[in-house]
Formats: structure tokens, sequence, C-alpha cells
């Protein structure tokens, strides 16, 4: 069995969640909307509606599911609380396969909240975050792979996040890891031939074509972790780090990016002494953008360990933005720095342009590299300097979202598979005889890509064989 | 006759005599209830024992106590490795097993087994009363009582068999089949369901042209598939290649001893009128006899496109499921046409016998097609027949009836074995006999099953499947049904089921002895191999090298038998690989041990996928390891079985 599954098992067991019981939660973003949705889930979620809901007869239990009715939704004492849609959905035919209200009631995190308070008065239970999911889940209604897009989609924090988890939930995702699961079970079986039946049983020639696919395997498999990357950087957010010598202007940047003042401006240099960081999004990437403290020689030991931090979340960062002061230009410690810095992570900010004259002459010599002019304190440059970086976010991934991978257990059973696979290929052209090790690797590699579609090796691979070779004497 | 027994074994195939021999070495009062004491333990099918898969089966049953390694060895005419370049964990034997002894020499065996009584007669019927089985009614009504009875008919429940368009009702040609017991089961419950298979004709050694043909001999040395022939041939063959070693040889061969002075006392009788002991009717391994192969080409395949109307097959007669892995030569020519030939392998049937086997050319034409077409065949073209080929349907039970232990969920004390469970093949067949006469002796005596698992043994993977997913066609067992093939090793089987083999007693105290002492010998020797160096580094290193064998390695201090050094050079060489499937079995089968109420009711269940639910009230699963492996139940039924049951037990 999959251990997935016990591991999610086990976490309903212990998190006392039953599936007898009808959980409730607000189904769309905290905020400002037109709509807020409640929905509820359980055996008892038409009851609920009973309840909470005031309709003209029938009542909402003794209506047909997929259908839909206008009302008010009522407080303890019959006084209405909001003008709602109530939408019935019956099991099995609901997103969780339980009976399932959804209330529309106007925008507004207050109604809502009500609205839901309401509901968990009545016999309801919060539901935990990607519950529903999790039950559509357990119900069988969406595969593992499915399930997973699901969550990350409740966490998407952007709009393009959303559309890649939107695309492998439609299947795009479990598409392209079908043809790869297809391709190491024909592998497989060809090798698994080999072994079961003996050699004047089957033709002389049957292992030749499985170099070939592995190969064909190999690449698809490296395919999909470059997407990964993108995925990552999707769901996760990209780290943007800026950094600079002291009193070049960071905060002013930081604060001028995200349009307000987070960050104590001030004309002492040392001024952030920690790293301060923010969320923003820009053309559908989220992003962590981090103000580091300025980069010098100091000794004082609040600095220091501003220093350190502004080196190690420079380590994981995304995209590098180095800031100089153009009416100063860099000098040797600025140039000893980006030297460090992968030059596909690096903008070069030139900053404060407004109180240069000219750009100084040694600005040419780092032309050769993304170089943006800027005054964050009069607000030039900012727009160009937001193309630099989703340049750099999309620069170098030639994978569209369309199939980002998202999950991180994705990664890891598809890294799972590459190193097998890799093991295989390698062994079969190496010694043609211990096959049985060669067999072994390819199963795990099969197995791994399974676990992400649920497919089961076994089943399939039997089948595979005789469908290929008049096998048997 | 005596109408009272612990076990009664119904049928004398290779699953009964397996059955029937457990049961009574384990001290029950059995009988076997056949039509045909002479014909007990016949090779109806192709004179073979062993082979890929199959002969992981048969060493098992050899550690165990069973008896169809040793009989194979001892009436083998041929002994060949399989795979022995592709790894150990698909390494195999084939013998060629001398048709006419074979069932002679078990015979043997059972004549001279004690609490063993053979009943000649039909069972008619299975006497259950309110769910537990009482006896067997027999042909003249009489009902012979026991405490557990085991089932294993074979091909014999409504035999039908088919010769072109041409059938009758038989169990094995010139056998009669069994109606009334099959109408008996169904009128208890259970779900029968219709199979076919084939056999070749059979050619007169004589007249084949075997100059035309490419020749197989068998090996030198014999690999054999028993502890005992091993000792018997290395008490003859004291490693004549190295005769400074001779003294050392650890073995005693004592159960070899033993056995031969028991057969020599009891055998006389029988022995005298063919001139050899049927016991062993000569040194095992002694003069092997070839194999002959030669192949189809296109005017054979003409001559079966051109009749295949003719065919039961393919004419609509049969309506059982063929296999898909043993076809008949019209599904080869129908199925994979494109192919310009198909080998044949010409198998003799015995030393004495002028029966030829042609392996791959099964088939139900009619008797002159056959003819036509078997001429057609370089090599074969004088062949003269002694009889044709067909095919046979039968009846069989769904075994997802059965529980682990191959005893029938819905009568107590039932169990069955062989072909009756869909299964195809003598080891397949041995294998689930063994298992079901242990278990029906252990029932008789009032004691719980002894039960095989994936992670132990073929054995266990080939019950699984069987309990867990039926057969929608004859079941064989293949190395690649194993998940953990790497472990479940044909070389290793003594050292997986010693323990098994110890609680059954069957076994003698002596072997068990030589178990422990070997299995002793290989943990002394790694520590020794791993703590011992040459130029700086250890034997176990050098010994880990894909070429070297621990003859060459060890530095002559110690001697161990053949048995514990294979498992050296392979543990060694292995060593990263074994440790990584022994972790992986380990987590594997934490879902086996949850075991399930058979009482639970899964209609209950709500949040079960109703096809799910089906299923599973169907199976009735034992554990959740065997509930997720059910087809048609997905992991998330599964997710939610588990936290049911974890609720069951909490209010439990």
């Amino acid at each position: 069995m999959d251990s997935d599954l016990f591991e999610i098992a086990h976490s309903v067991k212990h998190s006392g969640m039953s599936y007898l019981d009808t959980i409730a939660a607000i189904a769309t973003a905290p905020g400002e909307g037109g709509v807020a949705i409640i929905r509820v889930s359980g055996p008892d979620a038409l009851a609920v509606a009973d309840a909470v809901f005031r309709c003209p007869p029938p009542l909402p239990s003794q209506r047909r599911g997929g259908t839909f009715v206008f009302g008010r939704v009522v407080d303890v004492n019959g006084a209405p609380i909001d003008e709602a849609l109530l939408l019935l959905m019956r099991a099995p035919r609901s997103y969780t396969r339980e009976d399932t209200v959804e209330i529309q009631c106007h925008g507004g995190p207050v109604v809502a909240r009500n609205i839901l308070q309401r509901v968990l008065g009545v016999g309801a239970r919060a539901a935990e975050p990607g519950e529903f999911t999790k039950r559509a889940f357990l119900n069988g209604r969406i595969d593992l792979a499915q399930a997973e897009a699901v969550a990350d989609l409740i966490r998407a924090r952007s709009d393009r996040a959303a559309a890649a988890a939107i695309q492998q939930l439609a299947g795009s995702l479990s598409n392209e890891i079908v043809i790869i699961y297809e391709s190491l079970i024909e592998a497989s079986a060809n090798v698994e031939a080999t072994l079961d039946f003996s050699d004047q049983e089957i033709p002389p020639d049957v292992l030749d074509p499985v170099q070939g696919k592995l190969r064909a395997t190999i690449a698809a498999l490296r395919d999909l972790l470059g997407s990964w990357n993108e995925g990552h950087l999707l769901r996760d957010g990209a780290t943007v780090v800026i950094a600079g010598k002291p009193n070049v202007g960071k905060s002013t940047l930081l604060n001028a990016l995200l349009g307000r003042d987070r960050a104590i401006v001030s004309h002492v240099p040392g001024t952030t002494r920690d790293t301060i960081e923010e969320s923003l999004v820009l053309d559908g990437y989220p992003i962590r953008l981090v103000d580091t403290a300025g980069i010098r020689e100091t000794n004082c030991a609040v600095e220091q360990e501003g220093i350190r931090r502004a080196n190690s979340e420079l380590a994981s960062a995304d995209v590098c933005l180095y800031v100089v002061d153009a009416s100063v230009g860099p000098d040797d410690e600025d140039r000893r720095f980006m030297a460090c810095v992968q030059e596909s992570k690096l903008i070069v900010v030139l900053n404060k342009v407004d109180l240069a004259g000219a750009p100084n002459k040694d600005i040419s010599t780092i032309c050769s590299l993304s170089t943006v002019y800027t005054s964050s304190k009069i607000g030039i440059g900012l727009s160009e300097l937001r193309d630099a970086i989703v340049r750099k976010l999309s620069g170098g991934l030639t994978h569209s979202a369309h199939h980002a991978l998202i999950s991180t257990r994705h990664r890891a059973l598809i890294e799972e598979a590459l190193q097998s696979t890799l093991a295989a290929a390698e062994r079969l052209e190496q010694e043609r005889g211990a096959l049985d090790i060669a067999a072994l690797q390819l199963r795990d590699a099969t197995e791994a890509v399974g676990r992400i579609i649920g497919k089961s090796y076994h089943d399939e691979l039997l089948d595979s064989i005789f469908g290929k070779f008049c096998i048997g004497k | 006759m005596k109408t009272e027994f612990d076990v009664i074994v119904i049928g004398g195939g290779h699953a009964g005599y397996e059955a029937a021999l457990a049961s009574a070495r384990m001290g029950c009062r059995t009988a076997m209830i056949c039509m045909d004491r002479n014909a007990i333990g016949r090779m109806s099918c192709n004179p073979s024992i062993g082979g890929i898969g199959k002969s992981h089966i048969v060493a098992e049953i050899d550690a165990l106590g069973g008896e169809m390694a040793r009989n194979a060895d001892y009436t083998g005419i041929q002994f060949r490795t399989l795979n022995r370049r592709k790894g150990p964990a698909v390494q195999a034997t084939r013998l060629q097993c001398d048709k006419e002894w074979f069932p002679r020499r078990i015979q043997a065996v059972i004549s001279n087994t004690r609490h063993l009584d053979i009943i000649e007669t039909v069972a008619i019927g299975i006497d259950v009363v309110s769910g537990r089985v009482r006896g067997v009614e027999v042909e003249d009504g009489t009902i012979i009582k026991a405490k557990s009875v085991v089932l294993a008919t074979g091909t014999f429940l409504s035999g039908k068999i088919h010769v072109g368009k041409t059938n009758w009702a038989g169990g094995r040609i010139g056998e009669k089949a069994a109606y009334s017991l099959s109408m008996s089961l169904k009128k208890i419950g259970f779900r029968m369901g219709r199979l076919k298979t084939g056999t070749p004709p059979r050619l007169h050694k004589d007249s084949l042209d075997y100059d035309r043909m490419e020749i197989q001999p068998g090996e030198y040395p014999p690999p054999f598939l028993s502890w005992d022939a091993r000792n018997d041939w290395r008490m003859f063959h004291v490693e004549q290649s190295d005769s400074a070693s001779a003294e050392s040889v650890p073995f005693t061969a004592h159960s070899a001893i033993k056995f031969q002075t028991q057969s020599a006392e009891s055998a006389s009788g029988d022995s005298s009128v063919f001139g050899r002991d049927p016991i062993r009717p000569w040194p095992p391994g002694q003069d092997q006899m070839p194999c002959w192969l030669t192949r189809t080409n296109e005017r054979t395949h003409d001559i079966i496109r051109q009749h295949l109307g003719d065919s039961a097959l393919y004419g609509g007669m049969i309506e059982g499921t063929g296999v898909r892995y043993c076809p008949s030569i019209e599904d080869k020519i129908v199925k994979f046409g494109h192919h310009e030939s198909h080998h044949i392998f010409i198998e003799p049937e015995g030393r004495d016998l002028v029966e030829v086997y042609p392996n791959g050319t099964s088939n139900s034409l009619p008797e002159d097609v056959q003819l036509r077409m078997i001429r057609s065949i370089v090599g074969l073209e004088r062949a003269e027949f002694i009889r044709p080929g067909y095919a046979i349907e039968y009846d069989y039970s769904d075994p997802t009836q059965l529980s682990v232990s191959l005893e029938t969920k819905e009568v107590e004390g039932f169990f069955m074995a062989g072909q009756i469970n869909g299964t195809t093949g003598y080891e397949e067949a041995g294998g689930q006999g063994f298992v079901a006469g242990v278990n029906a002796a252990l029932k008789a005596r009032g004691e719980s099953p002894v039960l095989f698992g994936r992670h132990d043994s073929y054995l266990g993977v080939m019950i699984d499947d069987l309990v867990t997913k039926g057969v929608d066609e004859p079941y064989r067992m293949f190395t690649s049904r194993a998940e953990h093939r790497l472990v479940l090793r044909q070389d290793n089987a003594w050292i997986r089921l010693a323990d098994k083999a110890r609680s059954l007693g069957i076994v003698s105290d002596e072997r068990l002895r030589a178990y422990d002492s070997a299995r002793a010998e290989i943990d002394r020797e790694v520590e020794r191999l791993k703590s011992t160096y040459r130029s700086g580094v250890s034997l176990w290193q050098l010994l880990k090298r894909p070429e070297s064998v621990y003859r060459e390695v060890e530095d002559g201090l110690s001697r161990v038998r053949p048995e514990v050094a294979l498992q050296l050079e392979i543990d060694a060489k292995y060593e990263g690989y074994i440790a990584r499937e022994l972790d992986r079995m380990r987590r594997a089968s934490r879902p086996d041990e949850i075991r399930i109420p058979q009482d639970i009711d899964y209609k209950y269940i709500a949040s079960i996928r109703i096809e799910a639910r089906e299923k599973l009230s169907r199976v009735r699963p034992e554990t959740l390891g065997q509930a997720s492996r059910i087809p048609g139940v997905n992991p998330a039924d599964v997710a939610i079985l588990s936290v049911w049951l974890e609720r069951l037990r909490g209010v439990g």
C-alpha cells in the first residue's frame, strides 16, 4: 500500500476527524469581494441548511441535488443575517462526494464570518485547511496528483500559480507522467520477459529497444525536474534579495517597490540591522522581497549578525538586486561581491541617479550585466526594475507554466525515478549479466512514477509482457 | 474399508499426493480418494518439473518436507539450470522426468507412508452440516467421515476433451470426468467457472530424424532440486576434481542413507516386477537424456490457418479461457502471425518409453490435420502419432472463496488445492497441495493454520494472488509475480522456511540440525571473511567482486558446504541490494499485519465506494494488505478502511 495513504489515514485518525461529521468553511479568499461562499459538507449538510436558511417551501433538505434557491440566512432568533443563494449538491454528486451546500452571500469578511459562525452553531465543525480536498480524495473523487494540485490551489498566492495548479488538476501533469510510466512499463516488460522466459521462448533481440526507451525516459524525467523549478517559484514564491553597501538606498528601494513605508529609512549608514521581508506579486509571480543589512566591514555585533543573515539569504535567493550608489560608482568591494553572485541571478541597480550629474564612468565596466538605473527616492526606473526582475524569474526557464510540477513530493518521486532509471540504463549497458538488478531498478523507477498517478506496477507488467511476446512453449 | 479419518484428500494428482503425504506425515489418519491408484502422480502434460519461477516453489516444498523435488530428482532424466547468467534471483532449475518412474516412485512413497490409505472410488459429494465439513460421499452412497477434506481434483470436474469438432467427457485422455462432485459444490454455493488447457500430440521416438534437429544436452554435475538428492550425489561423487578435500566434506549424507534403507525394506514387493527400486530407480542424475530443438515454418502455419475453423478453440466449441503464456499453436499463429517460426522442443518422456513430447504444439485440431501439421516440421517429416493432442475444458472454483490457509470460507474444514483453484502446472498444484494438506491436518488437530505470505515464499505469493485477485486465466508462477524476488530465491528456500519447517515437524530432525548448522556456518563465515585481510583488503571485499567465487577467496582455513558457499557469494555480491529489499519488505508487510475481522459488514462503511464495498464483501480479505491488493479497491478505499479498523479497535 502506498505509504502516503497510510500517512493520510494516520493524520485523519490523529486529528480526531471523523468522516461522519459535517465540516464548514469560507471557500472564498479573505478580503473584499463581490460574493463570499460558505461551503458545508457532510451527512448533516442539508440539516444545517434547513436550520439556518429560510426560503419558500420546500425546505432545502427536500429539494433535489444540483439546484439552487434564493433566500435569507437567519440568526438563532430568526433575524436575517444576509440575503443569499443556496446551492444544493447531493452525494455523490459533489466535490467531496458527500452532501454539500454552498451559501453564496454578499462579499465582505464580516457577513461571511457571521454566517460561518451560525453554521458552526448548528452542528458543523470548522474544516481544517484542505479538508474538503482530503475528503474528496478519501472518497475516491480525485487521484493523488489531483488532490495535491488542489491543496496547492488553496495555497496559491497569485493568479499565475493558480493557473498552473488548475492545469495540473485538469490532468496535464498526469498525462505527462502517464507517458513516462507507460514507457517504463514497456522497458520493464522487455527485461522481465528475458528473466521469466527461457532464451528460446523469446526473440533474441528483445533487449535492443530498451536502451533507447530508457534514454527518452531519462530526458523526459529531466524535463519534468526542470519544470519543477518554475512550479516551485509559482507556489512558494521567488526570493528577491536587495543587497549592497550601507546607505546606497536599499530600504528606500524596498519601500518604492512595495509602494509604502516598511523599512526605517535614515541617512545613518547601517540603519537596517536585520533582514526585512515583504510579499508582493509581480506579473503573477509571488515574491518574497528581502532587504538586507548593508554589507561592510564592521565590529558592531548586532550589525555583524545582520550581515551574516544577509549572506544566508543571498545563498538561497532567486534574484539578487545589488544596489550601487550611481553618484559614487562601484568600488572594489562591490565588484568582489558581484563576482560572487551567479550572473543569472544578479541585477545591478544604479540608484540615486537623481544625485549623479552624469553616470559615473566606472559604471561602464559593469554594463555587460543586467543593469537598471533608478532613483527610488523620486520614482525613476521602477517599472524597468520590475520588468528586469520578471525577466530574471522567467529567464532560463524554457518550460512554460503549463505543466509545471507543483509539489515537493512529486519532485522527490521524479528524482527517485530518474536515479533508478539512470542506474538501470548503466547496468544494461555495461554488463548484460546481472539483469535481475537492472529489473529491480526499473521496477523502482516505475513504482516511483506510478505513485504520482496511483498506478500499480504489478498488474500492468504481465499484461504488457503477454501483449508483446508470444511466450510459452 | 475404513470409513473414518482425520483428513480425506480427493484426488491423486500433484496437489493430491502432496496434501495426503503432508497430512499423514504430520500424524493424521489420512485417506486419499482416487479413481485409479495406478494413476496417482501421473504427469498428464509434459514430463517436466521446475522451470523459471516454478522451481522456486518446488525448492520451497522440499525445504518444508514435501515430496515433489525429491521425486523429480530421483526420476529425472535431464537436469538444467535456467537463467544462469541473469542473476541469482531468477536462476531456476528444470528437469525432464521419466514419465513412467515419476508416478511409480510416488506410489511407492505413498504405500510406504504410515497413516495413509488409498481408497479407489469416485467422490460424488461433500457432506456439509451447518457450515462444517463432515465427510465425503462416494459412488456407492457411503459417507466417509473426516474432520477435514482437501479437494484436489485437477481437471476432472466436468472435464470435457476436444479434438477438432469431436468432444467427450473426460478428466484426462482415457479417464472419466467427475460431474456429480461439481454439482455438489455448486449446490453448497461455490462460484464455479470454466477454464481450458491443452496438450500436444505424442510422437513415437523412432519416427523422428534427430540429425536434422539441434541437440540440447543435460548439465553436469546435475543441478538437483532436493536436499536429499544433493547429499546422495555428494556421497557418490566426493569432489572428484579436488581429491585433497575429500575427507573434509562436511556432509555425512545421513538422511540419504536412512532414506535408502527405508525404501529397500518396504518397497521390495513392488520393485521386483521392474527390476529397479522405485524409490531410487537409478543414482540421481545418472545417464541423462538429451532434448532436441526444431521449429515450425510457413507451411506449418498455412496448414493451421487453413483448418482454424476445424479447431475446437477457433471453431467456437470451447467456452473456457485459455493460457496466454502457454498458448496453443493455433493461438500462436492467430495472435502472432508475423512470426516466421516458433520453437518446438522434442522431449523424451522416459528411459523405456517410446513416446516423445513435441513441446510447443499443443492444439485442438482434428487428428489428421495435427498429423499433417507435425509432419511439416523439420525432423518430424515421418513422425508417427501415439495419440493426438487435445484441449480440455474443466470447472474451477473461484479461489477468492478461500482464505490464506486454503480453507474455504464457506465451509469450515474444507480445503481446495491445485487446478481446481484455477492454476496450471504440477509445481503450482503441488505447492498448494502441501499447504492445504498441512492446514487440513492442523485443523483436524484443532490447531491454527500455518500461513505463507508474500514476504516469505513463492507459495505465499501464489496463494495471496489466488485468494485476493482470483483468476481469469489459468494461473502460472513467474518470478516477476514476486515483488521481493531478490530475497525469495530458490537457493535460500531452506533458510527462508527453516522455522516453518521446524514448526510443521515433517522434515527430519537431522535435516533441521543440518539447516541450523549451515545457518550458523554462514554467520561465522561472514564474520571471518569480514575480519580477515589479504593485502589490506578484507576477504569479504574480495568476494564482493563480480567475478570472484568463494573457493578462490577463502584461504583454505575453513571448509563450508556448497549450500553455504553459495549463500556467502550471493550475500557478498548483493549485500546492498538485499539490505534495501529487506527494508522495503518490512515496510510493505506492515499492512499485512493489520487483521480485518471476518464479520465486518462493508455495507455500513459508507465512505468506501460501492464497487469497492462489493469487492471487499466478496473477497473478505483477512488483512489490510490483502484488501489493498484486491482489484477494484483503490488506495482511498483502503485508507478509509484502515481508519475504520482503527476506530473498531478503539471501540473494542
